[in-house]
């Protein structure tokens, strides 16, 4: 027994270390610390004026993407059109689920001004990895680049990575923010909920133009 | 002897590295995981309409810069996204400057909410903005609508389309909740109790657009009382992009993407060379 002693310990301390490590499942509840941006060196921006509702009155050149490549994280997905499900949510792909990511097409298109949006699933049913199941290893300055079908690719940057739960996530910010130019993505992330058929958080990546 | 003893501890040392690179791995790997979980600050959403009868066509300067040149009356920006917190707004006369604002107030806003913020006021001595809450969440296959009654002698108005009534009751520098309405065209009637006075503006209202309607002016005075309409793309909700572990996988889930929780094997494999090169040191200092 003395002889096994020494292991029995380095054993008790490698399993404490493991587990002190772990402290999460794999689709973990995403432990929030709050970045402040630096806003009070932030210049405020020129209004702008009102903006025409006909969506017919924008340029006809308008980006229509068919794939999105994201290279830090060996993300290379076909992009379909989606819309708005009846409850009002923003709708995810039917083509092809768990592979393809979906453009919001009632919004901005990639390279309009705006907030241009997509999404894409984390997972599978049975927990299986999907389009965006790697979304969560995305950097700031991380590349994104979208495609379109005459082989025209526009670059994006992330400037932001949020987590919210999906009452109190910030709309105006994901959807409407006329600031500038954005390609933002949305994935879930944190813990299933079974009576509500839905996760704790959705990731944001919030991605300027360059 | 020598010799074996030499390779027998080289051995044990190559055991013990790769079992406490395979460690730091593991840890590294959770460690990572969370390092990459944090939530910036959204930006404040900020629109403003001019509804003071008594300034004229104005320059606005937000914390001492100039916003907006030549802001007429009846005027609506769209929303501009500002950082959160307090700022200083100033409104003057168009091309008197900044020193001669007639209204200087701090507006607080915070982050990711979207506002309606009126300059408002007859005279000088109640020259003030009138700050709401927007909410442009849409409402799926229909319209929104809301009113803000910003005229300072028309009452609690009404407003109705086609002959009924839509809204009631809505009195200066309020506004109303937000109204599900069908998609169509509309003639929106905006009765005055004051005096009887009906002023009216013509809008299409398609799907999931947030109609907001203003009335802005005197009823009995200058500048005239007006409707003034904004019309927006409402905002969906955020999608369920998320499925049920516990559910029956696809057939091909697992021969496509293969999941390996990776982390886990490495874990084990590194306390298996850590113990190895125990066992080894041991038969080695026994043999001594």
């Amino acid at each position: 027994m003395r002889g096994f002693r020494p292991i029995l310990i380095l054993f008790a301390l490698v399993s404490l270390l493991m587990l002190g490590a772990c402290g999460s499942t794999v689709q973990e509840k995403a432990e929030l610390h709050t970045v402040h941006a630096d806003y009070a060196n932030t210049p405020i921006p020129d209004v702008p004026a009102a903006r025409p509702e006909n969506r017919a009155e924008y340029p006809i050149n308008l980006f229509f993407p068919v794939r999105l490549v994201i290279p830090a994280i060996g993300i290379n997905a076909f992009v379909e059109k989606v819309g708005i499900r009846p409850d009002g949510d923003l709708a995810t792909p039917t083509q092809n689920p768990w592979d393809n990511v979906g453009w919001y097409e009632l919004g901005p298109h990639p390279g309009e001004h705006g907030s241009a949006v997509i999404d894409g699933h984390l997972d599978r049913p049975g927990g299986y990895p999907a389009v965006f199941w790697r979304l969560r290893d995305i950097r700031v300055g991380d590349d994104i680049q979208v495609t379109n079908s005459n082989g025209k690719t526009l670059h994006f940057r992330v400037s932001r990575i949020a987590y919210y739960t999906p009452d109190q996530a910030p709309i105006q910010d994901i959807f409407g923010n006329l600031g500038g130019t954005y390609l933002n993505l949305i994935t879930c992330a944190g813990d299933w909920i079974p009576d509500q058929h839905q996760t704790t958080l959705r990731q944001v990546v919030y991605t300027t133009f360059v | 002897m020598k010799l074996k003893r030499l390779s027998a501890l080289l051995v044990s040392s190559l055991l013990l590295g790769f079992g406490l690179f395979g460690i730091c791995s593991f840890a590294a790997f959770f460690n990572i995981q969370k390092a990459s979980a944090y939530q910036a600050t959204s930006p404040s959403f900020v629109r403003i309409i001019h509804a003071s009868p008594y300034v004229g066509t104005a320059d606005i300067f937000v914390d001492g810069s100039k916003l907006l040149s030549s802001f007429a009356f009846g005027s609506i920006t769209d929303y501009a996204s500002i950082p959160p917190g307090p700022h200083k707004v100033e409104i003057a006369l168009v091309g008197k400057g900044i020193d001669a604002a007639a209204i200087t107030e701090t507006l607080s806003v915070n982050p990711g909410f979207a506002y309606t913020v009126a300059a408002i006021g007859t005279q000088p001595n109640n020259l003030s903005l009138a700050v709401f809450v927007d909410s442009n969440l849409l409402s799926p296959g229909t319209a929104k609508l809301r009113m803000y009654e910003l005229s300072p002698d028309a009452g609690s108005v009404t407003v109705a389309a086609g002959g009924t009534t839509l809204l009631s009751g809505i009195s200066y520098q309020n506004a109303s909740s937000y109204l599900v309405v069908p998609v169509g065209e509309y003639t929106f009637d905006v009765t005055s109790p004051t005096n009887g006075t009906t002023l009216s503006t013509s809008a299409t209202l398609n799907a999931n657009m947030v109609a907001s309607l203003f009335v802005v002016g005197k009823f009995n005075g200058s500048p005239k009382g007006e409707l003034v309409t904004a019309l927006a793309a409402g905002l969906p909700g955020l999608p369920k992009t998320g499925s049920d572990p516990n559910a029956v996988p696809q057939t091909d889930a697992a021969q496509t993407h293969p999941f390996i929780p990776w982390p886990w094997p490495l874990g084990i494999a590194s306390m298996l060379f850590i113990g190895s090169w125990i066992f080894i040191r041991r038969v080695v200092a026994k043999r001594q």
